[in-house]
């Protein structure tokens, strides 16, 4: 009787058919937020010894391997991602790797809602909701960053040349899908530059 | 003239003469072709008269070319698409267009307003001051309403703009404004040079007046020389062409405001799924300015009369629209330019004479209209407009500059006047963000002078009138521009460029043209013409004391409006300069704001219209509620259910049900949103110990403690509860509604204050669903969830909480209460919300759970005297205040507030207290934020001593009850005070505790 | 719209991705010595803020991109940001030394102090 079920804050949303760009959720990665300081080799070492890679110290920069990555937040803070169903045990294993530093790691798997948003015109509907310059030399795969996307706190990735993964808080993922519904609108394509 | 009377049979480069459309103005279908407006193609038709004025009602015209129009204003689109004060110069037509003119009434030929034009020796400057000044309640009920009706422009749409809008960033590295000839050659060698850039333009089409410029661009004329240009330009992989864009403003560090008219020319690109327009927010590291000039009309007597337009503006209608104003024209000037529109006239087949006021022009386009055996009347001015709805002729008066008064004057037959005062720089973007400007001798006019930000101007917009010095200035501040932001910028080999062009002569200056007879007796010299304001108001205002240039703007309207005194401006200030002996820079100038054109609402809203207005959270459980009939209640952008009303329910008996459920059986309220915020580190303690006002050092690990907070200010900022998950690891919970703005709270103290503290700060409010399960059956409902921990009163006590699990669900629960019942919060991941709720529905379905909402919460808090931030609390409440100094350290040596408490305002007698309050009808409501008084008196003036923070019908109680914050209320237990209310009514009211219900506690420890 | 660039992670954006924190530079007289604070101290403290024509020094969080708080010394009639530093730092001398009024004081003392 007692059997949890999972349900994704956009489950009841159907993949769009309306928008120049294609659009869907991504509910099977675990999410884990990370905090410990850079200057921390004992965290720094510790965090490698549970990844088994670096913690990006870049700012807006990712790290990955198999099937883990890791997106830079801030200097202290970082978003690990991993199946979802292990990011219960990953985070008890960086909670156990940093038992004797200071860091703090927490499961946040159901905090955000990811958006796949794939198509040429991508980066052009992101650049409808915020100010950014996605056509910025930065902006490769593995390029992380917090914005205000229309009227709401998100993160981005830049997956490849046109795909994008739009992070937001759970409770505004359908603002956030009806946004892109209307931003990415057939017949509301507008190019950029001539080249792009 | 063939054919329709002014549309002549050859000519018009912007118009198709294979595709002819029909339009309606004014419900009149009007013939035109593809690529006209709609003021070509009603001047074609043969219709003068495009509106009425503002305030005289004065029959009005097309006087310019594009965006300068500032009388021929249209409404275009039927009911909810209709848009009104378009300029019907820059208005494209299409099949099947709706368009009409304004302010007019009942018709554009009779108009009852024009009386006001009769009226006017009544009506000066400054009328509305001194008129409707007294009595003071006329001006609501009376002159507004009438003033509103006569005097105004267009009218709003009807009903919800069934278009969309939408905004769009874009970064480049220049950004050219304005797509004539000096902006064409600024962007391609900015281009050229390797900067990305974007050009954009107001018109349909490139290449600014290039058309109607005099010279010759290695032996072609300026236009077809440009076009190739303009044409690579839209092919440059690092350019982007906006056309129908206008540049609207111009912010701090280079931002820009463009409108684009996307599909407002087409209807089938909206049904394709365009939006109608676009705002676009642009940051360019580098803005040249290339927005030509404007230009100017001449103050003669009656020169607003329809068919009276700029030279630039008749020279446009024949060479770009093939259509002529009239077969017998007057071209009035004081410079060389207007010559150009007395040659296309010709050209064109149109009798045409020129007036101008200068004694002896010398330029070549002079010498030129003697060739050609145009009639030239040197030193003359029109002193005479005859005709009003149309001019049917003039009267030209011998003209010495100075000269007051006319001596000598003929009378000339005519049907269209062509007037050039000479030309202003459009410095407008070049003014919207602080940049200066000064005042040029030869050009009589201001022009740019330094600028804050990195912005060039170049062209006319620069007052660089020659068409050879434009070219060399726009491409060498083109290939500047992209040199200061490249790394490595392209060389640019520019090729060589010949220009012939005429020898111009100079301007002379001419703000007033004497009239025939007493001047202002019937004639008026319009210098603003969108808002009918005069010389002579000009003039009244100076006399009347408004020496500042600000203040006669104020006091006249003389520059206001939707055109932002484009054509005004500088005429306005050429006659005040003569009215007070002054020149025009120690006059000074009025401030250009934006915007350069008025744009809609709809592109200022974008797509945050309707559910995108403002954002809204929904919890796991939102489509839950939405099913079980939840009415919402809006917690900061959170909706929660406010209560469930049932079938046949009304929402007072649906709150009663559910607070009932929660007393006698038991409940279950979302209360998810509820700020959750994990704090770790060594100094966590010591640091939450700062930031509350009561102690958490002393907190033991499984316990929960309730907190209250502080701003510096010793105000109540915050409450909520937070439990100690390890030695050094605490989860806060903060109120709804605090959420993100407490998280903010402790990073900041963290980062900016104690910053050699070792604490972590981590918001998760959004990774769990929690909900509030409770009443005295809580427990069992528990029981039936298959906890892996002891949940007797022993083991998991009021304020503790275990980790472990409900059958498979992973949750926190937490015993705390806000309902003044047994009450447990069940926290799980966010994405088992949903399906934990149904199941402790459905576990308590035995014992008769029902959901409740935020209503039911608050008569359930109130009821145990349970504070609320924000209800009990205005930003200037105590701890004291509220009767919890007991919750602030004595012991602790800082926190937040805690030195501003010791303030003797915080501390002085007669601050208001939290009392209870029992009406003494039990069935009196008191409303929220009712005020008592000290002595009741049959009206106001009476001393208010407090006001009521919540008040509800307890079902509990069986009546009502209520809180309140009262002067000295803890001394006042017993006392019955008064509440007058709306309509005379009282209620009175007798102070007790703020706890009404369970006052031991018995039910939260059972 | 201002453009902001963060010292922290260095990136730059609309004034939208940041929060204004107010003047920089006040003191909170308890946390070196919460005895002994005067009515006056606490006062000036919690109310009194310099508001110059010209340069001024002002605190920003980052508040869209990495979440640290910076200083940013602005010419309040230009608009223009003369730098960005850390939140526990001074602004570069050359920065300094542009102060005027009350602020020229302020800095004059804090290098008194640290000395």
């Amino acid at each position: 009787m007692l059997e949890p079920r999972f349900e994704s804050a956009l489950a009841l949303r159907g993949e769009p058919t309306t928008t120049y760009v294609s659009m869907r959720e991504i509910t099977t990665r675990g999410m884990i937020d990370l905090r410990g300081l850079t200057s921390d080799r004992k965290f720094m070492a510790a965090a490698k010894a549970v990844l088994g890679f670096d913690l990006p110290k870049a700012p807006r920069t990712s790290n990955s391997f198999g099937d883990v990555k890791v997106l830079w937040l801030s200097p202290d803070q970082w978003l690990v991602l991993c199946a979802r169903e292990k990011a219960p045990s990953l985070a008890a294993e960086f909670a156990k790797a940093t038992e004797n530093t200071h860091a703090l790691a927490v499961d946040v798997s159901d905090m955000r809602s990811i958006i796949r948003i794939e198509g040429e015109g991508s980066r052009e509907v992101m650049m409808k909701g915020c100010s950014l310059d996605f056509t910025d030399a930065d902006f490769t795969p593995g390029y992380v960053r917090r914005v205000r996307f229309a009227e709401i706190a998100a993160l981005f990735t830049i997956v490849d040349a046109s795909t994008i993964d739009l992070y937001v808080f759970r409770s505004y993922a359908n603002y956030a899908w009806d946004f892109l519904l209307k931003a990415a609108r057939k017949g509301s394509e507008v190019g950029l530059f001539n080249g792009r | 003239m063939t054919g329709k009377p002014y549309r002549l049979t050859e000519g018009g480069s912007r118009i198709d003469r294979n595709s002819r459309m029909t339009f309606s103005f004014d419900g009149r279908d009007v013939q035109g072709f593809a690529g006209d407006t709609v003021a070509s193609a009603v001047l074609a038709s043969g219709q003068k008269i495009f509106g009425r004025s503002f305030k005289y009602h004065r029959p009005r015209g097309v006087v310019g070319l594009g965006s300068e129009e500032m009388n021929a204003l249209i409404g275009v689109g039927a009911d909810a698409r209709h848009e009104p004060n378009l300029r019907a110069t820059q208005v494209e037509i299409f099949g099947g267009m709706v368009a009409e003119s304004q302010n007019r009434w009942p018709s554009l030929t009779y108009d009852m307003g024009a009386i006001n034009s009769k009226l006017s020796r009544f009506i000066p400057g400054g009328f509305y001051y001194k008129t409707f000044k007294w009595p003071q309640a006329f001006w609501k009920h009376v002159y507004e309403p009438i003033i509103r009706r006569a005097a105004g422009l267009g009218r709003a749409a009807t009903g919800c703009d069934p278009d969309t809008y939408e905004h769009m960033h874009l970064h480049c590295d220049v950004l050219v404004a304005g797509g004539g000839l000096a902006g064409i050659l600024a962007a391609e060698a900015a281009a050229k040079a390797g900067a990305r850039v974007v050009l954009i333009d107001e018109n349909p089409v490139l290449g600014g007046i290039a058309d109607l410029t005099a010279g010759m661009i290695n032996g072609e004329c300026a236009a077809d020389w440009l076009k190739p240009t303009a044409d690579a330009l839209q092919m440059m992989p690092n350019m982007r062409v906006l056309s129908r864009t206008t540049v609207v403003g111009h912010y701090h560090h280079n931002y820009l405001m463009a409108h684009e008219r996307v599909g407002d020319h087409d209807p089938a690109l909206l049904a394709a799924g365009a939006p109608r327009q676009r705002k676009w927010k642009i940051r360019a590291k580098r803005v040249i300015m290339a927005t030509g000039a404007i230009e100017r009309p001449i103050a003669f007597a009656n020169n607003d009369r329809p068919n009276i337009m700029l030279a630039s503006a008749a020279r446009g209608l024949i060479s770009r629209y093939g259509v002529s104003p009239g077969t017998q024209g007057i071209v009035f000037t004081n410079n060389d330019d207007a010559y150009l529109t007395a040659f296309a006239l010709q050209k064109a087949g149109v009798n045409v004479q020129i007036v101008d006021s200068r004694a002896r022009p010398d330029g070549d386009l002079v010498k030129r209209a003697q060739e050609e055996g145009i009639p030239v009347s040197l030193s003359s001015v029109i002193s005479a407009v005859a005709g009003t709805q149309a001019v049917r002729a003039v009267k030209i008066a011998a003209y010495r500059k100075g000269q007051g008064r006319v001596i000598t004057e003929r009378k000339v037959d005519c049907d269209f006047i062509a007037m050039s005062g000479g030309w202003n720089p459009a410095l407008h973007l070049w003014a919207h963000n602080g940049g200066k400007i000064r005042f040029d001798d030869s050009l009589q006019s201001f022009r740019p002078d330094t600028h804050p930000d990195a912005i060039t101007a170049v062209g006319a917009a620069n007052g660089t009138m020659s068409v050879a010095e434009t070219i060399s200035e726009a491409q060498a501040a083109g290939e500047v521009a992209a040199k200061s932001v490249l790394k490595k910028a392209k060389a640019a080999k520019p090729a060589k460029i010949e220009v012939k062009e005429p020898k111009r002569g100079a301007l002379e200056p001419l703000w007033f043209a004497p009239a025939t007879g007493h001047y202002n007796e019937g004639n008026k010299h319009f210098i603003d013409f969108q808002n009918d304001v005069t010389v002579a108001d000009l003039e009244l205002a100076q006399r009347e004391g408004y020496e500042s240039v600000e203040h006669t703007k104020r006091y006249t309207t003389l520059g206001m409006a939707t055109d932002q005194g484009k054509t005004s401006n500088l005429n306005g200030l050429g006659v005040l300069a003569e009215a007070t002996g002054k020149t025009i820079p120690e006059i000074g100038v009025t401030t250009f704001r934006p915007p350069y054109t008025p744009y809609s609402f709809g592109a200022i809203a974008g797509a945050l219209t309707n559910d995108l207005f403002l954002p809204v959270r929904r919890t796991a459980v939102f489509q839950w509620h939405t099913d079980q009939g939840a009415t919402w209640e809006p917690v900061g952008q959170w909706r929660r259910a406010y209560t469930y009303t049932g079938v046949g329910e009304e929402k007072h008996q649906s709150i009663t049900r559910e607070i009932l459920s929660v007393r006698n059986k038991v409940g279950l309220l979302d209360a998810s949103t509820l700020g959750k915020i994990e704090i770790k580190g060594p100094d966590a303690a010591e640091f939450l110990d700062r930031i509350y006002t009561n102690t958490f050092s002393t907190l033991k690990v499984g316990r929960c403690r309730y907190g209250l907070m502080m701003n510096e200010l010793g105000f109540l900022s915050d409450d909520g509860v937070t439990v100690r998950l390890g030695e050094d690891h605490f989860l806060m919970h903060t109120t709804s509604g605090g959420a993100d703005r407490i998280a903010a709270w402790l990073e900041e103290w963290l980062q900016t204050e104690w910053t050699q503290y070792k604490v972590f700060v981590t918001p998760v409010t959004e990774q769990w669903s929690q909900f509030a399960l409770a009443g005295p059956q809580a427990r069992e409902v528990l029981e039936k969830l298959e906890p892996d921990f002891e949940i007797t009163n022993e083991a998991f006590p009021h304020m503790s909480f275990k980790i472990g699990k409900l059958g498979g669900f992973p949750v926190r629960v937490y015993r705390i209460s806000f309902s003044g019942e047994l009450s447990y919060e069940i926290a799980a991941p966010a994405g088992y919300g949903l399906s934990l709720w149904q199941a402790i529905m459905e576990a308590g379905a035995e014992f008769g759970i029902g959901p409740y909402g935020t209503e039911a919460l608050h008569v359930l808090r109130a009821e145990k005297g349970y504070i609320v931030i924000g209800d009990e609390t205005d930003g200037t409440t105590t701890p004291d205040d509220v009767g919890m100094a007991g919750m602030v350290s004595k012991k602790k040596t800082d926190f937040l507030g805690k030195r501003s408490l010791e303030q003797s305002e915080l501390k002085r007698d007669g601050r208001k207290q939290l009392v209870g309050l029992l009406t003494e009808e039990p069935n009196d409501i008191l409303p929220d934020g009712a005020h008592a008084v000290a002595d009741l008196k049959d009206k106001p003036p009476m001393k208010m001593i407090g006001h009521v923070t919540s008040s509800y019908m307890s079902p509990s109680l069986g009546r009502s009850i209520a809180m309140a914050l009262i002067e000295n209320g803890r001394a006042r237990m017993g006392e019955t005070i008064a509440f007058p209310l709306a309509g005379g009514k009282v209620m009175k009211a007798k102070i007790i505790g703020t706890v009404f219900y369970d006052k031991d506690g018995g039910r939260i420890n059972a | 719209m201002l453009l902001v660039t963060c010292p922290v992670c260095h990136a730059s954006g609309d004034e939208t991705d940041f929060h204004f924190g107010g003047q920089a530079h006040v003191a909170r007289p308890a946390t070196s010595n919460p005895e002994g604070i005067s009515d006056e101290q606490q006062r000036e403290y919690l109310f009194t803020r310099i508001n110059p024509k010209g340069l001024h020094f002002e605190r920003v969080r980052c508040d869209r991109g990495c979440g640290k708080w910076f200083h940013a010394a602005r010419d309040t009639m230009t608009m223009e940001f003369k730098a960005f530093y850390g939140i526990t730092e001074l602004p570069p001398d050359h920065v300094i030394k542009q102060a005027k009024g009350a602020w020229a004081e302020y800095f004059t003392m804090r290098m008194k102090k640290q000395k």
